[in-house]
């Protein structure tokens, strides 16, 4: 097969463009849309057969018995396996507490980096590097800070506890209570994403134009009229794409709760993320598990593009 | 340097003001460093022996001890481990930026119908919750006995990482002058001549930072690891979870803090080494669409 007999479209359709060099489209100067296309293929079809099939699958295995034996899908059962999933109240749980999660985890997350991002814009020498000091945390696998965080709020031997029982409180229960269960998985997501949070305001706190302020302080305005009345204004682009990435990162929360937590006690820290795991790899429950994945899905899509839309008119608007 | 923008603080005029600004420099470095104790707490306890862990009051000096990084390292078979995440996440990597780069410069540079619908489907993918794949994924790769492979793990992070990757380079491409590649063009070159000969060189920065925060995601990851892998192709997240597991009955508090130390460490070199260029990726990522 030469490559001479490549018409443009079949190009666009199949090759890689990695495969034909600069000498065919030089010769046969593939038209914009079709070279757009080619460059567009390796994406397309890495996500058409990694993201986009998995979609389907996972909606047909929860429209369908499964059949342990054979190992798949078996038969239309329609809705059975909704109701079903809609009637647990385990499942019901567990999207309560990822809202619970996400309503404290996700707005405390975004004042503290906020608030910490101004702490660190005073200019002094070691500025640079307390910034770059707080990509650390960033860096931390969430499997391990979950691991470490229960190290350090374990009852007994844990670091928190001994600290608080030298000012006479505790011993607290930090991960057998199932409220402050709750309090340590937010705790611990906080600490692994404001960082994130700060390093994002904080290149947005840099990138505000000085000559505002010049204009600000020539009319007087003080320290505090300038903060609410320009600052805060000019940086709700920032903030609203900070919470917008921070949301598409906190609403796959797994890693933390199954380290520190596992979802216990009880199902206090239940994320829906791990109760599906769980539904579906421990006790093998494929259809169900399925169901739930597909709802979560359509919550997750439905609200993302909500937010989405929000964000990008606060975007526009300053 | 923008830093002349520096807002609301930093005023030297004022013993008042100096005094404030002494107080906020302390204050950011209490913060720094409440922020980074947990780190040193688990590199420290990683050190110990089980007898300067478990006590009350806390040792914050004792014995130091190589015995967490050895002799749990050979039972748990971590250097292996080691070794397949290394794979798994550059090959990922790897994958996702070559896909994703070009994609990314298709969209943001060139004329093809359909270009808003499409890019608007794959930033969208972005919130597709692995949770939603990993039933078929698991189905699949058993079916087609793919199990426990490296190119079954690749695979299931590209699913977050190309769009992650289409997103951020997206963003990269518009900021180039578009005289760049019309100049080629114009000498003769192809769209995608001009695409590797031009655009890619002149993308390094923005490219490798990239490549960066894709490593260290895929570095992470822990549910599709999880449940696509069990024995040959396990990486270190699933078996610090293991860990953890074990932990809640007691005990394990050294290995998983010297396992911890090993995950973290290379990434946190790795990231300090490149910080100018994470920082401003991850934020041109966050604000520019």
């Amino acid at each position: 097969m030469s490559v001479s007999t490549r018409t443009p479209r079949a190009g666009a359709d199949k090759a890689p463009a990695r495969g034909s060099g600069p000498k065919t489209a030089q010769r046969f100067r593939l038209g914009e849309p079709g070279t757009a296309w080619l460059f567009m293929t390796p994406a397309l079809v890495l996500l058409a057969g990694m993201l986009l099939y998995p979609i389907f699958y996972t909606l047909w295995v929860s429209f369908s018995d499964f059949d342990l034996a054979l190992f798949e899908p078996v038969g239309w059962v329609g809705w059975k396996n909704y109701e079903m999933v809609l009637r647990d109240p385990g499942f019901l749980e567990s999207l309560k507490v990822t809202g619970i999660y996400l309503v404290i985890a996700l707005p405390l997350q975004m004042i503290l980096g906020f608030a910490i991002a101004f702490l660190l814009n005073v200019e002094w020498r070691g500025r640079g590097a307390l910034r770059a000091l707080f990509l650390i945390p960033m860096v931390v696998a969430p499997v391990v800070a979950g691991g470490v965080w229960r190290m350090l709020l374990d009852p007994l031997w844990g670091v928190v506890n001994y600290t608080f029982g030298l000012v006479g409180i505790g011993p607290v229960e930090w991960i057998g209570d199932p409220t402050l269960a709750m309090v340590s998985m937010i705790l611990i997501d906080t600490w692994r994403w404001t960082p994130f949070v700060v390093l994002i305001a904080a290149a947005g706190i840099m990138a505000l134009p000085g000559d505002v302020y010049e204009a600000a302080k020539s009319d007087g305005a003080g320290r505090w009229q300038t903060l609410w009345r320009i600052t805060l204004p000019l940086l709700v682009p920032v903030m609203a794409a900070a919470f917008v990435v921070r949301w598409l990162g906190a609403v796959k929360m797994f890693d933390i709760a199954l380290a520190a937590t596992r979802g216990g006690p009880g199902n206090a820290t239940n994320v829906v993320n791990l109760y599906i795991y769980e539904k579906g790899f421990r006790s093998l429950e494929f259809g169900s598990a399925s169901s739930m994945a597909t709802i979560v899905l359509i919550i997750t899509i439905v609200l993302t593009y909500f937010l989405f839309s929000i964000s990008r008119r606060l975007e526009n608007r300053w | 340097m923008v830093s002349t923008a520096a807002p609301a603080f930093g005023s030297r005029k004022t013993g008042r003001a100096r005094l404030g600004r002494i107080a906020t420099i302390t204050a950011a470095i209490l913060v720094t460093l409440a922020f980074l104790y947990p780190v040193i707490f688990m590199i420290s306890i990683s050190f110990k022996l089980p007898k300067d862990i478990f006590t009350v009051p806390p040792k914050w000096i004792s014995e130091i001890t190589f015995d967490n990084y050895v002799s749990y390292f050979h039972q748990a078979r971590i250097l292996p481990r080691m070794i397949n995440t290394i794979i798994v996440a550059m090959g990922a990597a790897i994958i996702s930026m070559v896909a994703g780069s070009m994609a990314g410069y298709a969209l943001s540079r060139m004329r093809m119908r359909g270009a808003g619908v499409m890019g608007g489907l794959i930033l969208a993918s972005r919130a597709v919750p692995p949770i939603a794949l990993v039933v078929p994924m698991f189905l699949v790769a058993r079916k087609l006995g793919l199990t426990d492979q490296y190119i079954t793990v690749i695979l299931a992070y590209v699913t977050f990482l190309v769009p992650y990757v289409v997103w951020l380079m997206r963003a990269f491409f518009k900021s180039l002058p578009k005289e760049l590649e019309e100049a080629a063009m114009i000498d003769g070159c192809s769209r995608i001549g001009a695409f590797f000969r031009i655009i890619v060189p002149c993308s390094l920065t923005g490219m490798v930072s990239t490549l960066i925060f894709c490593i260290i995601l895929a570095w992470e990851e822990l549910l599709f690891a999880l449940i696509l892998t069990n024995d040959k192709a396990v990486t270190i997240p699933v078996a610090i979870a293991g860990i953890a597991a074990d932990t809640e009955k007691g005990g394990l508090w050294g290995p998983l803090a010297a396992v911890g130390t090993l995950t973290v460490l290379p990434v946190v070199i790795f990231a300090l080494a490149v910080q100018k260029y994470l920082i401003k990726g991850l934020a041109d990522g966050a604000t520019k669409g």
